[in-house]
């Protein structure tokens, strides 16, 4: 019994710095967080915050800009999750393959994911508004040189995409890599004297082998494009602008930075919060469902 | 190990204890503690503190946030602070709303009757200007004389539009690529939503008049000043060049001036300090904007920022003795114009910025020619989150000019 009472109080000693922190930082900030989205509280020093109960929702709900911020986050996160994936899996397929300074290109698909989405964003920027109409010129095309491709806002979209992948796929590939070296090669040479096709050992071996990397690259790609910030404000800003429904609405403007702009640049906390509390259970919905697809495809070896 | 920890644990507790000594309170005590937000004249205004304490005795601490650090979040742990400043900086009715409780208002004060800038809220004088900015049409004088337009005829549309056309024919002679210089992109909202959008707000009435504010406020839009203003909006737009008006940034738009591809630019006298950075040296002037119908005889002029006085400060007496100094003396004249290069808003100054536009608004101010600076006081995030979008959408051509009357008279009655 006393040795029982000794063990609860050590695994619960060891367990409190980690509880108290997660406490502190994640769950009452939740809470506080879900009380605030149902108040008009604006953090201005002074001011009480008001219930005003589920009007911050049905303004949302109401708001064009914010449903179109939605669908341009689906359309977003969709493109790029596939992108990614794609040119990743590709990048690893390379990579893993005997060719000379394999190392050097896996270093180099890798790189990009180092600099910050701010830095990034503006390098992207003077791509696309310097470099793209030099290179039209230089071709003599005048379409190319005289597009302005961050004025219309599905190519601005692409723009993003483009930039996002250039970031993210060498990380994902890295992922890829080693789900690659770990497929074992005894089963790959059995098939091959079976006589089975590149195609059929890729769809029959290897890619039932890495399926618990799908459910890791999914999962990352899938959340951090839902939560893409840091390379839309430096790269456009929220801009250009497209009509939807007769409103103007701003193209890029995805769920974080339309989040953002709500709470500080409206200076309407509280509608922020409520978009925010909205965003949380849409994504974990869709990650949720995407981890449980996933790990039904998975297999034991 | 343990000896290294020994003698980190030592070394950091000196640092302390020496950091400690260094803010002795007693010695700030005494002195007036000044805390403001640019980092370009923190060392103009600390030279300037120290020929006040030659010239009185009195001593001026001056303690600088800004830049990176954002000024109003480092101003409240401040606050927190023993020692809270005798002197900070707000910037127009935000600001004051969020510190009204501790602001003390001015009472008479030597410097009032030289400025007319100052920041009241109710008839109460809360805060001393800073310095002052302005914006209109910042033109190229060599280039309009060349082109035979007199600057001091654009005071209207009509006369915008004509010289306008007779520029744009002249293109390639004087190796513009377009008339106007002119952004309404993502990064450039603040010139459309805000700078722009003012002229709506005041152009052609007098100083200080809200009429047009306050029915803004109040969900109401003026209509006939709605549709003169669109057609001033088309008109920079149609002579702007598209690169810059649609993708361009600041430097894009700045540079389109500087180097001489365009005659106009819809920039303020803060773009001197790029201008010289950056080697242009062709004389340059403002003329007024013509935002709505009429003759326009005045550029936009305000204050950007004011020093309030803590309400809680012991020192409130020698904090007003130094601002008056700073206004009443040759060294103060000196400071504000030719260290800190700032226009003054002060109509005893006599010293002249040697910078060509920041020049001109002094001699706008001179011949009193003002409209008042109201795009801050419209609901957060109006001018630049609202409405900047739908000149962006109007410039590429998305919608007609009829729709963007609509477009900004939805959002104006959107406005509880």
């Amino acid at each position: 019994m006393n040795k029982r009472i000794k063990d609860n109080l050590v695994f619960w000693l060891f367990l409190a710095p980690a509880l108290f922190s997660f406490l502190v930082v994640v769950i009452i900030p939740f809470f506080m967080g879900l009380y605030y989205s149902m108040t008009d509280w604006t953090a201005v020093a002074g001011l009480e915050a008001n219930w005003v109960g589920f009007k911050n929702y049905e303004d949302m709900f109401s708001d064009l800009a914010f449903r179109y911020s939605f669908i341009r986050t689906f359309l977003f996160s969709v493109l790029s999750v596939i992108t990614i994936n794609v040119i990743a899996l590709f990048f690893a397929f390379l990579v893993t393959r005997e060719i000379r300074f394999r190392n050097f290109y896996r270093a180099g698909f890798f790189i990009p994911n180092l600099i910050g989405g701010l830095v990034l964003g503006y390098i992207w920027q003077f791509i696309f508004k310097e470099v793209v109409p030099a290179i039209g010129g230089l071709l003599g095309i005048n379409f190319i040189e005289n597009l302005l491709l961050l004025a219309d806002p599905n190519l601005t979209l692409i723009g993003l995409i483009m930039a996002f992948t250039w970031q993210y796929a060498g990380y994902i590939m890295m992922i890829y890599v080693a789900a690659l070296l770990n497929v074992p090669q005894e089963l790959l040479e059995a098939s091959e004297i079976d006589g089975a096709n590149f195609w059929q050992k890729l769809r029959n071996i290897t890619i039932p082998m890495i399926a618990q990397a799908f459910t890791i690259t999914s999962f990352l790609t899938l959340v951090n494009s839902f939560k893409q910030y840091d390379i839309i404000v430096a790269l456009t800003a929220g801009g250009p602008t497209d009509i939807y429904k007769g409103e103007v609405v701003n193209s890029t403007e995805l769920l974080a930075v339309h989040i953002y702009n709500i709470a500080f640049k409206y200076n309407k906390m509280a509608q922020g919060q409520a978009r925010a509390i909205i965003f949380f259970l849409v994504l974990s919905v869709v990650s949720i469902a995407q981890v449980y697809y996933n790990k039904q495809k998975e297999i034991e070896m | 190990m343990k000896r290294i920890l020994v003698v980190l644990l030592t070394l950091s507790l000196l640092v302390a204890v020496v950091a400690g000594c260094s803010s002795e309170p007693a010695e700030e005590d005494q002195a007036v503690v000044i805390y403001q937000n640019k980092v370009e004249i923190h060392d103009q205004l600390t030279a300037f503190a120290e020929t006040y304490k030659e010239a009185t005795g009195k001593e001026v601490i001056v303690k600088t946030s800004g830049g990176d650090s954002p000024y109003a979040e480092a101003l409240r742990a401040e606050f927190q602070s023993d020692r809270q400043p005798d002197i900070f900086v707000i910037e127009g009715m935000g600001g004051y709303n969020t510190w009204e409780s501790k602001l003390q208002p001015f009472e008479e004060e030597e410097w009032m009757e030289f400025t007319d800038l100052e920041f009241v809220v109710d008839g109460k004088i809360i805060g001393f200007p800073v310095a002052v900015e302005a914006w209109g049409m910042a033109y190229n004088e060599d280039m309009l004389e060349q082109a035979g337009v007199d600057p001091s005829t654009l005071t209207s549309q009509e006369a915008y539009r004509a010289a306008f056309e007779k520029i744009d024919g002249m293109k390639d002679e004087l190796g513009i690529s377009s008339v106007v210089a002119m952004a309404a992109g993502p990064d450039m909202r603040w010139v459309t939503g805000l700078h722009n959008f003012n002229g709506y707000l005041s152009a052609g009435l007098p100083y200080g008049d809200t009429t047009v504010l306050d029915k803004l406020n109040n969900g109401e839009a003026d209509m006939d000043r709605l549709t003169e203003y669109a057609d001033w909006v088309e008109l920079l737009f149609e002579y702007a060049d598209r690169t810059v008006l649609l993708t361009g940034n600041y430097d894009s738009q700045v540079s389109q001036f500087g180097t001489e591809k365009a005659a106009f630019i819809h920039q303020g006298n803060w773009i001197d300090p790029w201008l010289e950075e950056n080697g242009v040296d062709f004389p340059m002037a403002f003329a007024p904007h013509a935002s709505v119908k009429g003759t326009h005889e005045s550029i936009f002029i305000g204050a950007p920022s004011f020093y309030v006085i803590n309400s809680e400060s012991t020192n409130q007496e020698a904090a007003r003795e130094f601002l008056n100094f700073m206004v009443t003396e040759e060294a103060g004249h000196k400071y504000m114009v030719e260290e800190a290069k700032m226009v003054p808003a002060f109509s005893n100054v006599n010293l002249t910025p040697s910078t060509p536009l920041s020049a001109n608004v002094v001699e706008w101010m001179k011949k009193d020619a003002k409209y008042t600076w109201l795009q801050n006081d419209m609901p957060d995030g109006f001018g630049m989150g609202t409405i900047a979008p739908i000149y962006e959408a109007f410039a590429k051509g998305d919608i007609t000019k009829a729709q963007f009357i609509e477009q900004i008279v939805g959002k104006i009655e959107e406005i509880e």
